[in-house]
Formats: C-alpha cells, structure tokens, sequence
C-alpha cells in the first residue's frame, strides 16, 4: 500500500491490500462509540472537575463537537465508497486505489483518531499494549482492535507528514 | 482620608487567570498532538515539540494561562481534536 500527496493537497491510497480493505471499511464503525460508556467518556472528556463548568460544557458544547464528528465521519465514508466499488479481477490482482480529497483531509484526521480512541477505550489498551508488537496472527477481538489502531495510527502519520511537507 | 471601594469576590474570581491543561494518554501520536498545539495555539514547531514532550514525559502539561472565556475556547478547540484537555484556576 503506498499513500502518496498530490500538489492539490488530496491523497491517494494506492496498491491497498485486500485484507486492508475490510479494516479502512470498518473506520466509521470503530469510530463511534455507541452505548459503549468507555468510549463515550473519552470521545467526550470532562472539561474540568468544577461540576457547573461540567453541566454547562455538556449543555452547549457537547452538541457541536458530536455535529463535528459526525460531519467528518460521513466525508470518510464518502471517500470510502471508492473502495466498495471493486468490481474487477484486475483491480483486485493491483490492489485498488481509494482518494482522500484535499477538503476531507482533517476529517479523516478526526475520524482515525476517534477510532482509535474508541477502539482504546472499549478494550482498556495500556501503556504496555501500546508499546507492545501486535501479534501476527489476529486470535482474539482485542488483538484485532490492536492492530487496527497501529494501523489507523500510520494513516494519520502518513497523512500529518504530507500536511508538513506543504507548511 | 481616600476611601477604597474593595473589589467584589465575584470580580476578582472572573479576573483570577485559568490554565489550560493537556493530560497524557497512550493513543494519540506525538506527531498529532505537536500538529494541534501548532494549529490550535499558533506555537511554533519548537514550543508545540516542548510542551508535547512535557505531555508525554510529565503527564501534563499547562499550555496556556489566561482569562477563563479564551481557556474555555481553547479546551473545546483541544477536545474537538480530541486531546484530553481541562481548565483549572491558575495557582
């Protein structure tokens, strides 16, 4: 898989390995935390220990970062789309190629971050998790969750160092 | 004799400056939390590097102080980049 930056500020994901595909498919999914009160609560953190600064931030500003988040998650999926649009042999042999346009660019900066936070939080991810290889094969829920936020984690590098190069 | 009016404790509470905090988790990537403090506060690479690895190494890191409306809209502009961020009242 290589992810390339166009001079248009947009990037192309090309040469994407089957088994990759199902993982970036499942970003807006991981991304959402749910009835998951774990993800819920570091999606959207406390903002203070003073109980009346709490209430309010809940009030009026809890409301437009879910508006943000879900904005940012529907021009993932709408970039997504590229890829449930295999239909030919040949693509798949080449890996298919998928464009991240240059204005959804921050929105999947959110989107892999949220998921892997959510993914974190849901599987109570450690330091020590963090620091650890992740296991070559996937045996258990948690080890897949693992590897989808080191791999979520090297899209958002890739995507943080084609940002950098333009500055 | 100069009298004083001595200042109300509500004055002097909304005049006290209020830090913003940004907490350590395992998750998020130096390289993004370095390329929000530059976006979010305009710090150069070098101050947003500083206070990331304070972040990492420390735990915390305080980075900003001031008036508490500017605080609150720095930690709603952290929180949107989904960095663990509070307010407190400064020391």
């Amino acid at each position: 898989m290589q992810i390339a930056r166009t001079e248009e500020g947009s990037f192309v994901v090309s040469g994407i390995e089957p088994p990759l595909i199902d993982f970036l498919m499942a970003i807006p999914t991981a991304a959402d935390p749910g009835e998951n009160a774990a993800a819920r609560e570091r999606l959207f953190p406390a903002p203070s220990a003073e109980a009346e600064i709490r209430e309010e931030w809940r009030e009026y500003v809890e409301p437009g970062l879910k508006e943000w988040f879900q904005s940012a998650s529907l021009a993932v999926q709408d970039d997504l789309r590229q890829l449930g649009q295999l239909g030919q042999l040949g693509q798949l042999h080449e890996g298919p190629t998928m464009t991240i346009a240059a204005e959804h660019v921050d929105s999947w900066l959110s989107v892999l971050n949220q998921a892997r936070l959510a993914l974190a939080a849901r599987f109570d991810v450690t330091d020590a998790d963090m620091e650890r290889p992740v296991a070559p094969v996937l045996q258990n829920e948690r080890e897949q969750a693992l590897f989808q936020i080191h791999f979520y984690g090297f899209l958002q590098e890739c995507l943080i160092k084609g940002i950098e190069s333009e500055e | 004799m100069i009298e004083t009016v001595p200042e109300t404790e509500e004055k002097v509470a909304v005049d006290l400056p209020w830090n913003v905090v940004v907490h350590n988790d395992p998750v998020n990537l130096m390289s993004y939390v370095t390329m929000v403090f530059k976006r979010v506060f305009g710090y150069s690479t070098e101050r947003a590097t500083e206070h990331m690895l304070e972040v990492h190494h420390k735990g915390r890191s305080i980075v900003w102080t001031g008036p508490r409306e500017k605080a609150e809209f720095y930690v709603q502009q952290l929180h949107s980049y989904l960095l663990l961020a509070t307010l407190e009242k400064a020391a």
